[in-house]
């Protein structure tokens, strides 16, 4: 399992972003996984915390969006779920595609709030 | 109230790393300086089968070796014996070592007057597999008591080798372990990957293996 050695890498990128940007409180991170990505969203969001542990981002949401994993049939030339009836194209009902989608693994975007140094801090 | 904004990314978590690899490649290029990421599950003879490389190659060139094995340096001391050059990298534990770990290694170990040198990846079949460690070329080692069915069941690991050596087959028959067949599901993943038995142990099937990273090796110069 290395998810937790990426999502170090993951803040340590967001941090870089946030400070370019002159962010001042980071309220959610967004990241997109594809389906039959190589990181598993359930270890990611275990590993969150700790990675976040001591840093400003300790309440900061993690999302996570994920992206369909989508194949073309090589024989039929129509787009498909991968994830159904094993990968089988649902005309042809063979396994011969080009995957087109699923593997992703980025950081989609990150939603900041300015005006408040922290979410307990007053706001006028 | 908080003005709330999105900045936007878009980045693959990969690609930053992706990116300092090909740079390393690069520099090492540069310097003729060849660099070998060997991996394979834990105790498949990663060490046993450099310390038998390194008896091969050392009267021929100077080589280095980096140890990324999980934070023991037992690896590194058996290497040591052999009169090569060696760094333990700490790796804390992690499963995998990425471009600038990679980097930060060749930079404690100086490169300047090394032909070769070998990272000893961490004892791992899929972690390792997805992070370009910036390395030249890379190796994996599956040894027989693992089954033939291996690059069924991490065929990203096989996929990424230029060279997979088939280790322990000193031991072969006393497993269900069919060479070709083994070969036919590497191919599956990988058709150009090269396939090399051997026994680290006896030194059987070396000489294939020291000449294919001696022509790797030319190459870079
Ligand atoms: N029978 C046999 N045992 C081997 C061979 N190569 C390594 N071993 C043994 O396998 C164990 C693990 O080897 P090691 O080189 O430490 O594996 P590593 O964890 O991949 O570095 C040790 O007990 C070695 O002696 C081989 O070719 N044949
Ligand atoms: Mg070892
Ligand atoms: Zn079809």
């Amino acid at each position: 399992m290395h998810e937790l050695g990426i999502m170090f890498e993951v803040i340590k990128r967001v941090e870089a972003v946030a400070k370019q940007h002159q962010v001042d409180r980071v309220e959610k991170i967004v990241l997109q996984v594809g389906e039959i990505a190589t990181v598993i969203p359930h270890f990611l969001r275990e590993c969150y915390p700790v990675a976040v542990d001591r840093t400003d981002f300790v309440d900061t949401e993690l999302v996570i969006e994920m992206i369909p994993a989508n194949g073309c049939c090589r024989q039929c030339d129509i787009v498909y779920h991968l994830m159904k009836d094993e990968g089988r194209c649902p005309n042809c009902h063979q396994m011969n595609f080009d995957e087109l989608s699923g593997r992703e693994f980025s950081i989609k975007e990150i939603v900041v709030a300015e005006g408040g140094k922290n979410g307990s801090s007053p706001n006028y | 109230m908080d003005q709330v904004r999105i900045i936007e990314i878009k980045e693959g978590v990969f690609e930053q790393n992706n990116q300092k690899a090909q740079e390393l490649r690069d520099s090492l290029k540069q310097e003729k300086v060849f660099l070998l990421n060997l991996m394979s599950a834990p105790g498949s003879g990663k060490t046993t089968t450099l310390v038998q490389t390194i008896k091969g190659l050392q009267d021929e060139m100077k080589i280095g070796i980096m140890e990324a094995d999980i934070d023991s340096d037992v690896d590194a001391r058996t290497i040591q014996q052999t009169g090569a050059r060696v760094v333990q990298l700490h790796t804390g534990g992690m499963c995998h070592l990425d471009a600038e770990m990679t980097r930060q290694g060749i930079d404690a170990l100086g490169r300047e007057d090394l032909d070769l040198i070998v990272l000893e990846n961490v004892g791992n079949l899929v972690c390792p597999a997805e992070f370009d460690t910036g390395s030249t070329k890379n190796a994996m080692i599956l040894s027989v008591p693992e089954g033939d069915d291996k690059p069924l069941k991490y065929p990203l690991m096989f996929a990424v080798a230029d060279v997979v050596l088939v280790n322990k087959m000193d031991v072969a028959e006393h497993f269900d372990f069919d060479l070709e067949r083994f070969k036919d599901n590497v191919r599956l993943r990988n058709p150009e990957a090269i396939i090399l038995p051997i026994s680290a142990r006896t030194g059987e099937g070396m000489e294939p293996w020291l000449d294919w990273l001696r022509q790797q090796i030319e190459r870079q110069q």
